[in-house]
């Protein structure tokens, strides 16, 4: 298991690119920022109008701003993985050494996979279905208010707990 | 002026918040202005987007109602950058970047008012009309400013020469997003532009 996750999270040549280029990192970081802007923009708008927020708006074209929450993740997801790579040579020690000791990087990894649930459940319960016909001033179910709820907190603590990957208390 | 940066920068406040241990210090006030930003620029750019002409069943008018969202973010970013800059106060204020990035942020907000004024409150958006070409114009500006103002922001830890060859790269980076975005898109599938505008603006304001 250890052999293969080291075999896996190693990527010597692009570890060395992203060295040998200065820009390779600040550009990866700043790519972060952007995609979390979209997804906390597009999910983030759609979770506060369930909350009840500007509930003049319907739901249903609410969700075409949601691929631009799926282009920010995607964002963050490849400059994510940049990161990982290049901790070798960033930071003297092996991705696996990070993701197996560092706290706050393995509870942001958690609270994704619960945002994750979070959004399947949401479509599990119908929930996805049962605001599609919110039209303007409509109350979404509570149910699917709590699932908002979630969401935001969900999102905003990854991006908290982003911020705490440096102090690394391994 | 260096007398009182300096003044700031050993204060009792600076040097707890430099030195503590505890989390709740400096990461935490770093990672609230991350979460501030995330929610003043994302809602700012799907309003943006809005008027824009994306998603346009969305009623625009309502979008109003998002704007006390944005105050918080803009506090919580205006107290923790505050903070942050206390910190390290000789040193920002030395750094060209810091003043490209507070430039940016300045004129942003300045064109995030401007936007409310001739969307929202000029009662343009109730009507549900096409927007004047000042409006796009102002969510154009607002885009590319926060964008300034989030890679400088980024930039002011980096060297001179670090920070102009990542300018680069963002440069080029979103030229081919553009690109890939907005014309590929027409090349290859010119018939679904009606579909990604969403339904149309009706029963949408009571």
């Amino acid at each position: 298991m250890e052999s293969t996750l080291r075999y896996l999270l190693d990527w010597p040549a692009f570890d060395l690119f992203v060295t040998q280029n200065a820009w390779a990192w600040p550009l990866a970081e700043t790519a972060h920022f952007i995609g979390l802007i979209l997804l906390i923009g597009a999910v983030g708008l759609f979770d506060l109008r369930i909350l009840g927020l500007a509930k003049q708006i319907p739901i249903a074209p609410l969700r075409r701003l949601l691929p631009w929450g799926v282009f920010g993740f995607s964002l963050c997801v490849l400059s994510g993985m940049t990161f990982v790579a290049a901790i070798p040579s960033n930071f003297g020690t092996h991705p696996y050494n990070v993701l197996t000791t560092n706290v706050w990087l393995q509870l942001k990894l958690l609270f994704i996979l619960l945002a994750g649930l979070n959004l399947a459940a949401f479509y599990v319960t119908g929930m996805s279905r049962a605001v599609e016909s919110l039209r303007a001033n409509d109350d979404a179910p509570l149910l699917a208010r709590g699932i908002a709820g979630v969401s935001v907190f969900l999102w905003a603590g990854v991006i908290y707990l982003g911020r705490l990957i440096p102090w690394d208390v391994g | 002026m260096w007398e009182f940066l300096e003044l700031i920068e050993n204060s009792s406040f600076s040097h707890w918040l430099r030195e503590s241990p505890s989390l709740l210090a400096y990461p935490t006030v770093l990672a609230l202005h991350a979460i501030g930003m995330a929610f003043l620029v994302g809602l700012n750019t799907m309003i943006a987007l809005r008027v824009l002409g994306f998603a346009r069943g969305i009623p625009l008018a309502p979008m109003n109602k998002l704007f006390p969202v944005m105050f918080v973010g803009f506090w919580v970013n205006a107290v923790s950058g505050l903070m942050l800059t206390a910190l390290q106060a000789i040193n920002f204020m030395s750094n060209p970047t810091f003043y490209i990035k507070m430039t940016a942020v300045g004129a942003a907000i300045l064109c995030l008012r401007s936007l409310r004024t001739t969307v929202f409150i000029s009662g343009a958006a109730a009507e549900d009309q096409r927007l004047t070409g000042r409006a796009k114009v102002l969510a154009v500006s607002s885009l590319s400013l926060w964008l300034i103002a989030i890679v400088s922001g980024r930039l002011i830890a980096y060297s001179f020469y670090v920070s102009w060859r990542t300018a680069v790269a963002v440069v080029i980076a979103l030229t081919v997003f553009l690109i890939v975005r907005f014309i590929g898109a027409r090349v290859i599938a010119p018939s679904t532009s009606d579909a990604r505008l969403g339904v149309s603006p009706s029963t949408a304001i009571k």
